[in-house]
């Protein structure tokens, strides 16, 4: 009963003593790659400045200028007349597919169609094909509530 | 009562006789004769004594001793620190660092020394032979034998395999824009300590200390500085500058943007300039900063400072009318017109004609006393300190008199800083904010927390209303660039050539705003002799130099910087003037000078 207490020690011991090496031989192999690692992560972070400062040098204004002179000979500069305003842009052409206005002469059209018209007469228009575009809504709605009512 | 002792006694007794077999264990192993244990107890003491005396020694030795480890500290010392990087409002790279690497030596641990010049030598051929021996031969831990060689160089002085020889990488300070924005930058030396410009700010922020004491900041411990400049805005302004510098044959020009809410200033270039990779161009005195470090007579743009204290103080207001009949005279001296009317002129025309007399004679309204004090107020009399370390101290007459007060009302006889003349005008223009110009970006609450407001609201209006207006009819047309509402003063100084004022050597000032009604920019652009052109009439006034090269700024900016152009005129931009009963301010103007 003793010797095989004393054998059992015995395992445990070796077993203990090959344990505890296998986690330092790793602890110092893990530390080995977090060394390594760094190092990289420093020359890539280094790399990256680099690059970034050659970046900058290469987008620098004064030679996209260069490039622009001697590439974009056709375009020009932004110039202030260049822009207008929202309200400056003419309206919107009418739309003019035939599917469209032959539905409206059928009389199921859906009133979303702007209407032909002269720009004068747009707002009115507008109003009341909003209007009609909800109409369908309200219908349907009050067909989902009668639905719902049985 | 009994009954607690008992325990007790039995615990005792247990002590008792653990005690005792101690005592018979110290019994067997020593001797317990009373006689003999004194001295031994004595020379027991003397053994732990030593012993602890030899360890205290021995850490006081090591304290004393030269650490072996100060060769390290000493490259560390010598390598050049990093910096933080520097970008710009829109966080373009300004200026940044890289790695290069240095060749070392230590000099205490090389064999051969004179094999070690020799190889080195021939690796590094730019590197004096008799000069490295000597550096070799110096009785020091840590010597340079070159800084910053090429990948090539390096490979090879790691091949030579020389001990006591190495490599170490380096910072080194680049620039990617060049000349963009440099006098802003300023510059590092190989030491990659800030020499000049915001690089030696930064310094002064606590790097440097921090270095010199041994602890290099980790790049990635160091935020970036993000500048007030805008790096393409300023590319633009230094681009039309140089051509007008060229067209009009100047010896020098400088511009500026300022943000008039902010003191941020947007963009700055003085020609000539340098390009902060090569130091030593910095040194040429012809290259200084002429926003910052040149001093000048600022000529008519002073009139807008003038007219606001005349303004201000109430005794006149936009409907007062000045005498500008013939020729101010004071003693043996005469004030003229430049574009003389020879009758009374209202407020607005004295700002669109530029009549030195009528503001002469605001000035001389004011006083002596009350015109310093403004002026003071308005921080023309001081050094004005900004980040920059480099600043200027303005010239002020040493016995300012009725006559100094005449002409420094209409720009001459005060020299100060252009940008110093910005802070002022800004302060017309922004609503009254006396706010110190900034090159760091900034919020608008920033700025304006605790700032002194120095005029009146409406009168800040006012200026602005006088801007616009000789924009739109006066000496300003130049820069009435569609859609910008822009607002503008030329000046016009002679410069002293021998004590005397030159009718011929002339500096020109162009200060701009925009919009009027809502001040966001303040331009100024300033020549230094510029020269009369055919196509300009031989005329070598402001309006045809450097207003023209405001009118250009201006406009290639404008869309860089987010000026929107409004394609209607404003409806009732200057309300505060409207309710104080000048409606013609609201009104678009017509008629007025010639340019």
């Amino acid at each position: 009963m003793l010797r095989f207490l004393n054998l059992i020690a015995i395992v445990a011991l070796i077993g203990s003593a090959v344990y505890a090496y296998t986690i330092k031989y790793q602890t110092s192999y893990r530390a080995e790659q977090i060394a390594k690692t760094k190092i990289e992560i420093k020359t890539e972070s280094d790399a990256i400045a680099v690059l970034r400062a050659e970046w900058a040098y290469m987008t620098r204004p004064e030679r996209l200028q260069q490039l622009a002179d001697q590439y974009l000979v056709d375009v020009k500069p932004l110039e202030v007349k260049q822009l207008v305003s929202v309200q400056a842009l003419p309206d919107k052409a009418a739309r003019s597919d035939m599917i469209g206005s032959k539905l409206d002469q059928l009389g199921l059209g859906l009133s979303a169609t702007p209407p032909v018209a002269s720009p004068a007469q747009t707002t009115t228009q507008v109003s009341s094909a909003s209007k009609t575009v909800t109409a369908p809504v309200t219908k349907s709605q009050a067909a989902n509530q009668e639905r719902k009512k049985p | 009562m009994t009954q607690e002792i008992h325990p007790a006694h039995a615990k005792a007794d247990n002590a008792r006789r653990t005690s005792r077999s101690w005592r018979q264990f110290f019994h067997y192993m020593f001797s317990t004769r009373l006689s003999a244990s004194a001295p031994r107890m004595r020379f027991a003491a003397l053994g732990f004594l030593m012993l602890y005396g030899a360890i205290c020694g021995r850490l006081i030795y090591l304290g004393f001793k030269p650490d072996p480890a100060t060769g390290r500290r000493a490259v560390a010392q010598a390598v050049s620190a990093s910096r933080p990087d520097i970008v710009d409002r829109n966080g373009e790279v300004l200026a940044s660092d890289v790695k290069v690497m240095s060749v070392f030596a230590e000099p205490r641990r090389l064999i051969d020394k004179d094999e070690a010049t020799e190889l080195l030598t021939a690796v590094l051929p730019d590197v004096d032979s008799r000069e490295l021996r000597e550096r070799l031969g110096a009785r020091k831990g840590f010597v340079w034998v070159k800084r910053e060689v090429t990948p090539h160089q390096r490979d090879e002085v790691f091949h030579l395999g020389l001990p006591g020889v190495g490599l170490i990488a380096e910072n080194k300070r680049v620039y990617p824009n060049g000349p963009i924005g440099a006098h802003v930058l300023g510059f590092a030396n190989i030491d990659n300590a800030g020499i000049a410009g915001i690089e030696k700010y930064i310094d002064g922020q606590g790097l440097a200390d921090l270095h010199n004491m041994g602890f290099a900041a980790a790049p990635e411990d160091l935020k970036p500085v993000a500048l007030s400049l805008d790096i393409r805005a300023t590319h633009a302004l230094r681009d039309e500058l140089e051509k007008g510098v060229n067209h009009f044959k100047a010896k020098a020009g400088a511009a500026a943007i300022m943000d008039v809410n902010t003191g941020e200033v947007i963009a700055l270039a003085s020609l000539p300039d340098y390009d902060p990779n090569k130091p030593t161009e910095a040194l040429d005195p012809n290259h200084i900063n002429r926003m910052n470090v040149g001093v000048y007579e600022m000529g008519s743009t002073f009139k807008a400072l003038t007219i606001a204290m005349a303004l201000d103080s109430g005794k006149i207001n936009l409907h007062s009318r000045l005498d500008a009949t013939g020729a101010l005279s004071f003693g043996r001296f005469k004030i003229h017109d430049y574009h003389a009317q020879n009758r009374a002129l209202t407020v607005p025309e004295v700002f669109t004609y530029s009549s030195n007399v009528g503001t002469a004679r605001m000035a001389m309204g004011q006083g002596v006393e009350k015109h310093k004090a403004f002026l003071r107020k308005m921080g023309q009399l001081t050094r004005m300190r900004t980040e920059l370390p480099e600043s200027a101290e303005p010239i002020v007459p040493r016995n300012w008199g009725e006559l100094n007060t005449m002409t420094i009302a209409f720009g001459h006889g005060l020299a100060v800083a252009p940008l110093q003349a910005m802070m002022a005008v800004s302060a017309l223009m922004n609503g009254g904010y006396m706010i110190t110009p900034t090159f760091l970006k900034r919020s608008e609450e920033d700025a304006k927390s605790g700032v002194e407001q120095v005029i009146k609201a409406e009168t800040s209006e006012a200026m602005r209303y006088l801007m616009r207006l000789n924009a739109e009819i006066g000496t300003a047309k130049k820069v009435d660039i569609d859609g910008y509402f822009v607002g503008g003063k030329t000046g016009t100084a002679e410069k002293v050539v021998n004590g005397h004022y030159s009718k011929t050597r002339l500096f020109t000032t162009f200060m701009a705003v925009a919009p009027s009604d809502k001040p966001k920019y303040l331009f100024l652009t300033i020549m230094d002799e510029p020269q009369g052109l055919p196509e300009t009439g031989g005329y070598a006034t402001a309006a045809y130099n450097s207003g023209y090269v405001t009118g250009q700024i201006i406009q290639r900016v404008g869309p860089i910087i987010g000026l929107a152009p409004r394609f209607d005129p404003p409806h009732e931009p200057f309300p505060l003037l409207a309710k104080l009963g000048y409606g013609m301010a609201n009104v678009p103007a017509t008629g007025g000078a010639k340019h």
